[in-house]
């Protein structure tokens, strides 16, 4: 090693090299502009979250008060739906039927004749309509249910029936009555 | 030395402190979220959330066109909490207060609900501790409305679901009725496995105000409704047949009748008529003993419209034929004890009948002496292959099967081994009559009598629908040759201008039954008249019968109601006129 000549130059130590070996820049210092910025986004994020929070409870909270209330709409008309269903089962009763229809002048039919279309033949021995299905003596059962009920009133039927409202939408006595006698009364098809 | 001595003990003192502290938090934390956890948190739960009953409606019953005979409604109980009584403030129109006085709102309730404000205020005073209590039970949607649109502080209300009879009276005896806790009677009962509903509950947590907390917990259990009981009967032909019965009955008397139309392909009761029948809605509308259907439950000696089982069964073996030739004296005692005898309806001599006139004439005589052709065990066979002796297979509530007695009794009992032929000494509800017009009509098949065609569950699928198999009583010459010779009783027997409908042929048989009471027959009757038409196709049985009648004591009393049914069911299931005219059997020789 001592044989190594003294003279021989070292390589000169250049400023340029020595930068490599400058100490990193702390933690704190390369952080310290984006730490400004997480701050912030976090700060917003946060913030965010929370009013996304408050609003999504509002809404929850308005949507449970909407259900409630529309389940209590939807309870009240299913009551008044079956309220409704309960007076007409009672109205479509045979004795109301009957009554009515006695009232209206409807007579029973008399016996039925059939024709057999094969054959063209006329089968059956007709008699005419009349008499009452009720008899003399009224109907004779009961129902609970009809008591208080009034029967209908034709004359209230043929003033509703001639408004003209009324008489526009080809309502059924109206439609009979001004149909010619002799022709067969058809309903207006809507 | 000794101060940082000092200080080493106070810091290991003060770690053991914190650490114990925290040893107590760490037991009764691991005490709170994993021993007792599921207790405390049932108990938050119970502390939050409410438990509502849902109710499930109980099914209908409908009839074979849907009418509904019987359905479920709400009704509402209002109540009250005595105890909260009170003025009440009102706000008016214009935002002011009030004041409402106790007695100014018992008042405007008594008002809406009819009931007299003294019971209201009774209601309210008789124990003003209590919390709870009854103002007006069973109010219908429109008065609890009216009532709770008043806004009165202290009154509340329950749910009472609630059953309700459209129909009234029609078919009340075969729908039944509900009682308070529960079915009490007819199909209601009968049925009350399909109609019964189970109610549900709903649990959620719940605010203050009654919301349902968003994102709570729902424990659901369905609700299910009861199933829909379909009868067979036809609501309009019942009516009809009540009416003629209700009508006829009052006219002769009668203490009560039974009508029955059935279809005698399908063994399908179209009609089963009582009267009186009740009207559900109204359980006092009849006396108990009319509250029921005696159509099914009460047998009694039918009388002659059972000696189509004799010609039937005579002619199955072959041991008669319509023109077999007998002489009917006007007495009869052979085989008899002594004492004993058997005559007609009216007095004769020696008569040379056939055994169509011997059914025409409804001779009880000819009955017996033809029916000896046959042994007792024959004799019982028949009546029980005819469905007699046992409940039908219609399945009313608490059916009576009638009675017929064996063979090894009636060989001893030789009155009754001679009786039962013409319907006395042997007993059948209405039911089991109009099954045995049924085995005539259908060619000598007999179809189990349906009355439920079936309960339509609430999901739309169908359970208890009844698989009919007919059984064969008696050979189709029989039931077809016995129908020809009851012919005669329309065309050429005395009721024939009452029975007879111009261009259908029409198969009848009188009866008039004595009534035993007290073991004793006295003067009471039960009269019937029973038939398939038309004869030459047979579609309908019809079986009219009236109990005790006063003024008319004999089957002239039913004729005219089973006429009129006759032909309400011709209009009402278009029955095409018979095509063949009746064949002319000999009734004397």
């Amino acid at each position: 090693m001592s044989a190594l000549p003294l003279a021989s130059p070292r390589p000169a130590r250049s400023p340029a090299p020595r930068r490599h070996l400058e100490a990193a820049p702390t933690r704190a210092y390369r952080r310290a502009r984006p730490r400004v910025l997480s701050a912030v986004v976090t700060i917003a994020g946060i913030g965010a979250i929370l009013l996304a929070q408050l609003l999504l409870s509002i809404v929850l909270a308005e949507g449970a008060y909407t259900i409630a209330g529309l389940q209590t709409e939807q309870r009240d008309l299913l009551r008044q739906e079956q309220a409704l269903t309960e007076q007409l089962e009672v109205l479509s009763s045979t004795q109301n039927l009957t009554a009515n229809a006695e009232h209206l002048g409807m007579v029973a039919s008399g016996n039925p004749v059939f024709l057999d279309l094969s054959t063209g033949a006329v089968s059956g021995d007709p008699t005419p309509a009349g008499g009452s299905l009720t008899g003399s003596s009224g109907n004779q059962i009961g129902n609970a249910l009809l008591a208080g009920s009034t029967l209908v009133d034709p004359a209230a039927d043929d003033r509703t029936a001639g408004s003209p409202e009324n008489s526009a939408a080809g309502g059924g006595s109206g439609a009979q009555a001004s149909s010619t006698p002799g022709t067969i009364p058809s309903p207006t098809t809507r | 030395m000794t101060h940082s001595r000092l200080t080493a003990r106070r810091l290991a003192l003060t770690l053991f402190a914190v650490f114990a502290i925290v040893g107590v938090f760490v037991v009764k934390l691991v005490d709170i979220q994993v021993v007792r956890a599921g207790e405390l948190t049932a108990a938050a739960e119970a502390r939050r959330s409410t438990s509502l009953t849902v109710w499930g409606s109980r099914g209908e019953i409908v009839d074979a066109n849907g009418t509904v005979l019987a359905d479920s409604v709400d009704r509402f109980d209002i109540t009250a909490s005595p105890r909260n009584v009170g003025d009440s403030t009102e706000m008016t129109l214009d935002g002011e207060r009030v004041v409402v006085p106790t007695t100014e709102a018992i008042a405007k309730i008594a008002e809406i609900t009819g009931t007299p404000a003294a019971d209201l205020f009774a209601a309210l005073t008789e124990d003003p501790e209590s919390d709870f209590s009854y103002l007006v039970q069973a109010v219908t949607l429109e008065t609890f409305t009216a009532v709770f649109d008043l806004d009165i502080g202290w009154v509340y209300s329950e749910l009472r679901p609630s059953r309700t009879y459209p129909s009234g009276a029609i078919a009340g005896n075969l729908v039944g009725f509900l009682g308070t806790d529960g079915a009490l009677a007819g199909t209601e009962l009968q049925e009350d496995s399909c109609l019964e509903a189970t109610s549900g509950t709903s649990t959620f947590e719940r605010s203050a105000d009654g919301v349902r907390l968003p994102g709570s917990l729902i424990v659901v259990e369905e609700p299910t409704d009861g199933g829909t009981v379909h009868l067979t009967i036809d609501a309009d032909l019942q009516w009809f047949a009540q009416q003629q019965l209700a009508q006829q009955g009052t006219a002769v008397g009668a203490d009560w009748g039974t009508a029955f139309v059935v279809r005698v392909a399908t063994g399908e009761i179209v009609v089963a008529a009582d009267w009186p029948s009740i009207d559900p809605n109204d359980l006092n509308s009849v006396s108990a003993d009319n509250s029921g259907a005696r159509s099914f439950t009460a047998p009694f000696e039918p009388g002659s419209i059972m000696k189509p089982v004799a010609f039937a069964a005579l002619l199955d073996r072959g041991l008669i034929a319509p023109e077999t030739q007998l002489t009917v004296p006007g007495n009869y005692t052979n085989g008899l004890p002594s004492g004993e005898n058997i005559t007609d309806v009216f007095a004769h001599g020696d008569l040379r009948w056939t055994a169509t006139g011997i059914l025409m004439n409804s001779s009880n005589i000819g009955t017996v002496m033809l029916s000896e052709r046959l042994n007792p065990e024959q004799k019982y066979d028949a009546f029980r292959a005819f469905g007699f002796g046992e409940p039908t297979e219609a399945g009313f509530l608490g059916e009576d099967g009638g009675t017929v007695y064996p063979a090894d009794q009636t060989r001893a009992d030789t009155v009754t081994l001679a009786t039962q032929m013409f319907g006395q000494g042997i007993t059948a509800t209405s039911a089991q009559m109009a099954s045995l017009y049924q085995t005539l009509g259908n060619g000598g098949v007999r179809m189990p009598l349906t009355l439920v065609a079936g309960c339509e569950q609430a999901d739309g699928t169908w359970t208890d629908v009844p698989v009919p198999t007919g059984e064969r009583v008696v050979s189709e010459y029989a039931a077809d040759t016995t129908l020809l010779m009851m012919e005669t009783v329309a065309n050429a027997g005395g009721l024939r201008n009452v029975i007879s409908v111009p261009g259908y042929r029409i198969a009848a048989k009188t009866g008039t039954g004595e009534v035993a009471e007290n073991g004793q027959y006295g003067s009471e009757r039960i009269v019937s008249l029973a038939g398939v038409f038309p004869a030459d196709s047979p579609e309908y049985a019809i079986v009219v019968t009236f109990g005790k009648p006063d003024t008319m004591k004999s089957s002239a009393a039913a004729a005219p109601v089973f006429n009129a049914i006759m032909e309400q069911v011709i209009k009402t299931f278009r029955v095409t006129p018979s095509t063949e005219a009746a064949p002319n059997l000999p009734l004397t020789w």
